[in-house]
């Protein structure tokens, strides 16, 4: 034993009595019945998954983050590739101007995209100027894509971050190796930039896949009645409809769900690196 | 040269897509209209407006509280635990260090929930205890990152030479290791404020009822119809949050790249 383990013992008992051990209780409340005399039952996991609705929120919350991840790399790879192999001047400032809205507050983030969305709002009217668009409404308020929009923009920071760090560590005599030996920019990149930077992009999925499975208050705010997810049904059960063990139920299958990915990600991670 | 230029460029296209949204916001809070339409004609209706709505005021400090309290609370933990962390060989170390991670890993829907269903359990009510512990617990990591970086930049052997001086532990502690510290305890201090500030899910599953904070407020007023108010509201904690998070990064320039080891 640590002789100061007193040191210790306040964080990592306080964690453990207010995080691991209520999941516990989660766990157990899954288990229980409604009603006035509660007993042991599989009845919530049995409801769940026999019911096509519910099975169709969980695939459309998983192909939504898996959406949003890709997006992300997408976007934030050349954005990271620029940041570490292109520009030599302004990195930091860029870094820290990518940081910072990744700290402002998500729920005013989420909020700030439906000015710009909305119909008759100020992305409609710029892209009429330019006839990108005809008389229409734009319509993409409260759908799906306003959801992925705004989860890309509040997560791909995460992406870059991390796929920039690989970049930079990279040993740049490598790539002059590589074109000393003829290989051609596509080659080069193909073969030895793209599985160099590999764990960054693992860590930056992990780093945006998971977050994304969870949340509710995006698709609320900007899905609409389109925009269910696992996280709004289960914000349904505890303010709307008080089934609080269903919901207890729905969101351990979430943390299954969330630990599963990580363990899978994390396993691609440790692959021939 | 074509590259450099293309890469700026795209440097460019990403901003606005991180930037717009925010400065439509905000240029929407000194907007006259009540729908937000334009043309644009400048007002500051909609912060005379929120100097006078109680409740938002109200709402405010009930956050500024929580966080201050989360925030010193934060940082007196996540001294404690680094300080044993970067000494310790103790087999429980790599436990620590995954349940010290466990909560940016879990979804906050899902801690906020599972403390719900704990007060529960205990047949307790909701209170601002275990609110507070909910903000503490999810801010944590962040602290503990920070103050991390800083001491993975410091030269610990700088404490033995301390103590083969003749320092005891807690002499060595006050003048060497505190002072060093400090810095990043107080940047570990202000993001721990921050986040806890803009926390909105902990708080939404765990506030007394009759009592609300500035996210709830502002989560309900999206909900129902949205006001201007919110956008003015919302551009104040844009500004704040950004300089706050300026002067994190300011006070930890030395230790930023130990920061996302």
């Amino acid at each position: 034993m640590n002789k100061k383990f007193w040191l210790v013992s306040p964080p990592v008992l306080l964690l453990i009595a207010f995080c691991v051990i209520p999941l516990f209780i989660m766990v157990y409340f899954s288990f229980l019945s409604d009603g006035a005399d509660p007993h042991l039952t599989l009845s919530n996991y049995l409801d769940f998954f026999q019911k096509g609705f519910y099975l169709k929120l969980t695939w459309k919350t998983i192909s939504t983050s898996l959406i949003v991840t890709i997006i992300c790399i997408l976007i934030g790879y050349p954005m990271a590739y620029i940041m570490a192999k292109v520009i030599n001047s302004g990195k930091t400032i860029i870094l820290i101007a990518i940081i910072i809205p990744f700290w402002t507050s998500q729920l005013v983030r989420a909020y700030s995209w439906q000015n710009l969305l909305r119909d008759g709002g100020i992305l409609e009217m710029i892209l009429r100027k330019f006839h990108l668009i005809g008389s229409e409404p734009l319509g993409i308020l409260f759908t799906q894509t306003a959801v992925i929009i705004a989860l890309v923009h509040i997560f791909f920071p995460y992406m870059v971050i991390t796929i920039y760090m690989s970049l930079e560590k990279m040993d740049h005599s490598i790539i002059e190796a590589s074109k000393s030996l003829n290989a051609g920019p596509f080659t080069t990149f193909w073969r030895i930039i793209l599985p160099l930077s590999k764990p960054g992009i693992i860590s930056g999925s992990i780093l945006v896949f998971v977050p994304s499975l969870g949340v509710f208050v995006e698709p609320r705010i900007l899905g609409g009645t389109k925009g269910s997810v696992i996280g709004t049904v289960i914000e349904d059960q505890f303010f709307e409809i008080y089934g609080w063990n269903f919901g207890a139920a729905i969101a351990f299958i979430l943390l299954m769900i969330v630990l599963i990915s990580i363990a899978i990600l994390s396993k691609f991670a440790k692959e021939e690196v | 040269m074509i590259k450099k230029g293309f890469g700026w460029l795209y440097t460019g296209i990403i901003f606005i897509f991180l930037y717009a949204p925010i400065a439509v916001l905000m240029l929407m809070s000194f907007n006259k209209s009540q729908y937000n339409s334009l043309p644009f004609q400048f007002s500051t209706r909609w912060y005379k407006d929120l100097a006078n709505d109680q409740t938002l005021i109200d709402a405010s400090l009930t956050s500024i509280y929580i966080a201050a309290v989360t925030a010193i609370f934060c940082v007196i933990l996540a001294t404690m635990l680094m300080l044993w962390i970067v000494q310790t060989k103790s087999k429980w170390k790599k436990w620590i260090d995954s349940l010290v991670i466990l909560p940016l890993t879990i979804p906050w829907l899902i801690l906020g929930l599972a403390l719900l269903l704990l007060l529960n359990f205990l047949k307790l009510d909701k209170n601002y205890f275990v609110l507070l512990i909910g903000h503490i617990i999810v801010s944590l990591p962040y602290t503990v990152m920070v103050i991390k970086a800083r001491l993975q930049s410091l030269d610990l052997t700088i404490n033995e030479a301390s103590a083969s001086l003749g320092a005891n532990e807690w002499t060595t502690f006050r003048k060497i290791t505190l002072p060093l510290l400090f810095p990043a305890m107080l940047a570990g201090g202000f993001l721990a404020f921050v986040i806890s500030f803009d926390n909105f899910i902990l708080s939404y599953f765990l506030i007394p009822s009759g009592h609300s904070t500035l996210p709830i407020e502002i989560y309900s007023s999206i909900k129902f119809g949205f006001t201007p108010v919110i956008n003015a509201v919302s551009t104040i904690i844009l500004a704040g949050t950004t300089i706050v998070i300026l002067f994190i990064i300011m006070v930890m320039k030395a230790s930023l790249k130990y920061l996302f080891k």
